[in-house]
């Protein structure tokens, strides 16, 4: 079966699976690592046991701040602190208005293309689905949101770039570790861009039929695979995962 | 060929404070606001932003996945003691964890590390390696005989045999600055609050073996604080009172961790009992400021690490005849004395460094008067302010300000002037 973009619906699952797999192996490998620590301050380090991470993260969780007026209740950190990023509104603004478009943007396509995703799946594996939930029909409904929200990802990069091109501060504190998750986000844009385009016909006129859509999309769903789910754990994008994990542990940081 | 063990262990840090590492976006906030790194002509190795960053890669240089696919990449020797000796010039202030944009304790990290690095060999930093031999063996780092630890008491104070109240002075206020010592039991005599002392059962709370990364030496931390509490206890009273903001840090968040169980009594600063006596007009004040400027420091270890901002503002706002006034850099951001962390004892020339920039704060806002709440605060301000104004050779206790100069002095000390307290210590009213 051919996916919509032309691409084999097999050889996406595939990829699909083999980034899924090189993810959850980074995430053993990185919760085993945090495993390796105590249990709490001045305790011997554990034996490694792979449960010692989310007991001793419960804990702290769990733990009573004993700083005074430091109480801050689990949906206030995860609305404020997590979401809302309110953090780094304090701190400077344009990088907030940076993240949070890359937050809002990258979260935003993920759970549509997961979306789209489980559609596609349930329709291959025979489950009637309401018209409106047919993989064809959904894609259409969510063109305008996916176009938002790739425009609201695209600012949020952009910015990034000009920051580091521009603000010497930053362009010299700039090392391989933040310009490869930048590349990687900019491809994945990019590309996502790019191959939709092509597939609306708007790069005829520069020789590039609508027939080399397919190729493009399984570049851009390749690159996002691998940037976007395979490669979190080995770089900057663990901060995803870590950074709301540590601000749950310490209720919302100081 | 034998397999490469890893460079680094994970001794005495956390689950969690393993994984801020991984949390850190390195969006340099932290960097902006640091003390250490302003005052060393911001020198790229002394930045919280690149001590993360280089513990990462020691991490991943032993447990990572190239590690793991082809054994661990050794950390060198001087790469490491480099890393030490740049963790050593922090104050432990915290304020990079206040600005940390997701929120990483650093405080706790920066220590857990350091107690990290003097199991490897690698820690403490200059003289630092004396206080653990000190404090076990005198239970105070003065190396003052513990019998002494009443002397400073003259005769005009009274200490009550049973109190609800015990004034935990601290090794500092007992033997170093004893005008804190002297001025806190008679504003409390003054008050009518009575309060008693452990004497000589009250040890080093060990604050300078737990910021220096020293606490797992004889577990001496542990032992005192298990002395001190159960001591504290034993006594039946149910506030411990400090005016010492290390102590007070201490006894607030080390105590339980030590001890493994939160203690059976408050704590208070003595700020609060001040701030409370003030709200209900219980301070009779005999003399004024004479609308002098005055300006207040927040201790990092009572404001920034246990969240008491308010209750000393009380008191300084409602000094007779002060203006108060607020300098930049204040409560959650307030910028470090310069002399925590081990630095005071370690690297003297820095806390100064520091300290001078904090001065700086002050005269612009045009402070007569730079108050804090914590000897450690008093004694670098001070040295600080000496430095800025180019005075040298003069004995802070004595309280030595040459006309115009900015008086550096603790909340209680001007108290007691102002409620007509005497603020001698014994050796002085001796000497008369």
């Amino acid at each position: 079966m051919d996916y919509y973009s032309g691409i084999s619906f097999g050889a996406m699952i595939m990829i699909a699976f083999i980034a899924i797999a090189v993810f959850l192996y980074g995430m053993f490998l990185n919760i085993k690592k945090w495993s390796l620590g105590s249990t709490g301050y001045g305790l011997e380090p554990s034996n490694g046991s792979i449960g010692v991470f989310l007991k001793t993260l419960l804990a702290a969780i769990k733990e009573e701040s004993p700083k005074k007026g430091h109480k801050q209740s689990l949906i206030t950190t995860l609305v404020l602190d997590i979401l809302l990023q309110r953090r780094i509104l304090r701190r400077n603004p344009l990088r907030w208005f940076m993240h949070i478009t890359i937050f809002v943007g990258w979260m935003a396509l993920f759970i549509f293309s997961l979306i789209m995703f489980l559609f596609e799946v349930i329709e291959l594996i025979g489950i009637e689905l309401p018209l409106a939930l047919h993989p064809e029909v959904l894609r259409d409904t969510m063109a305008v949101p996916n176009d938002v929200f790739s425009y609201i990802l695209l600012v949020g990069i952009i910015i990034a770039i000009v920051r580091r091109l521009f603000i010497s501060d930053v362009r010299e504190n700039t090392i391989a570790y933040d310009s490869v998750f930048l590349a990687g986000l900019t491809i994945i844009t990019v590309s996502g861009f790019v191959s939709d385009w092509i597939r609306i016909g708007l790069f005829v006129d520069y020789g590039i039929p609508e027939v080399a859509s397919p190729p493009a999309a399984f570049f851009h769903v390749i690159i996002s695979l691998l940037f976007c789910i395979a490669y979190i754990p080995y770089s900057k994008y663990m901060h995803m995962i870590a950074a709301p994990l540590v601000l749950l542990a310490n209720k919302g940081g100081e | 060929m034998a397999k490469r063990t890893p460079s680094i262990n994970t001794n005495n840090l956390t689950a969690v404070q393993i994984m801020e590492i991984d949390a850190c976006t390195r969006c340099g906030e932290c960097v902006d606001w640091c003390p250490t790194y302003d005052a060393k002509d911001k020198s790229p190795g002394l930045a919280p932003r690149d001590k993360i960053k280089r513990w990462k890669s020691f991490m991943d240089r032993s447990y990572g996945l190239r590690a793991k696919l082809f054994g661990p990449k050794p950390v060198n020797d001087d790469e490491m003691q480099e890393f030490s000796d740049d963790l050593y010039h922090c104050t432990t202030c915290g304020v990079c964890g206040t600005v940390c944009e997701v929120g990483i304790n650093t405080v706790e990290l920066w220590e857990s590390i350091r107690a990290n690095l003097v199991k490897r060999g690698n820690g403490p930093y200059g003289k630092q390696n004396m206080f653990p031999k000190l404090i076990k063996e005198y239970r105070n780092p003065y190396m003052k005989d513990q019998k002494d630890r009443l002397l400073w008491i003259p005769d005009d104070i009274k200490i009550a045999e049973k109190a609800d109240v015990l004034y935990f002075a601290g090794c500092t206020a007992g033997f170093n600055q004893q005008v804190l010592g002297v001025c806190t039991a008679r504003v409390m005599n003054k008050l009518n609050v009575p309060f008693m002392l452990l004497g000589e059962e009250e040890w080093c709370c060990c604050s300078a073996l737990i910021r220096t990364g020293q606490p797992h030496i004889d577990d001496v931390p542990k032992v005192s604080a298990i002395h001190n509490v159960e001591a504290i206890e034993a006594s039946g009273v149910k506030t411990v009172m400090f005016a010492c903001a290390g102590c007070y840090r201490v006894a607030t968040i080390d105590w339980p961790r030590l001890i493994g169980r939160k203690p059976r009594f408050k704590i208070v600063h003595i700020a609060d009992i001040l701030a409370d006596h003030i709200k209900h007009g219980k301070i009779k004040w005999e003399k004024s400021l004479n609308n002098q400027i005055i300006t207040y420091h927040d201790p990092c270890h009572l404001g920034r690490h246990c969240g008491v901002y308010e209750t000393p503002r009380i008191v300084l706002e409602n000094l007779p005849g002060a203006r108060f006034v607020e300098m930049d850099r204040i409560r959650a951001e307030q910028r470090c004395c310069g002399a925590g962390g081990g630095v005071k004892a370690g690297i003297p020339d820095l806390a100064v460094g520091i300290s001078s920039t904090r001065i700086n704060d002050a005269q612009a806002v045009n402070a007569d008067i730079m108050s804090s709440t914590c000897p450690f605060c008093r004694r670098n301000l001070g040295d600080g302010r000496d430095n800025v104004y180019g005075v040298t050779g003069t004995d802070f206790d004595l309280r030595d300000n040459p006309e115009n100069e900015m008086q550096v002095e603790d909340m209680i000390v001007l108290v007691a002037e102002l409620m007509g307290l005497s603020t001698k210590i014994k050796s002085q009213m001796e000497e008369e």
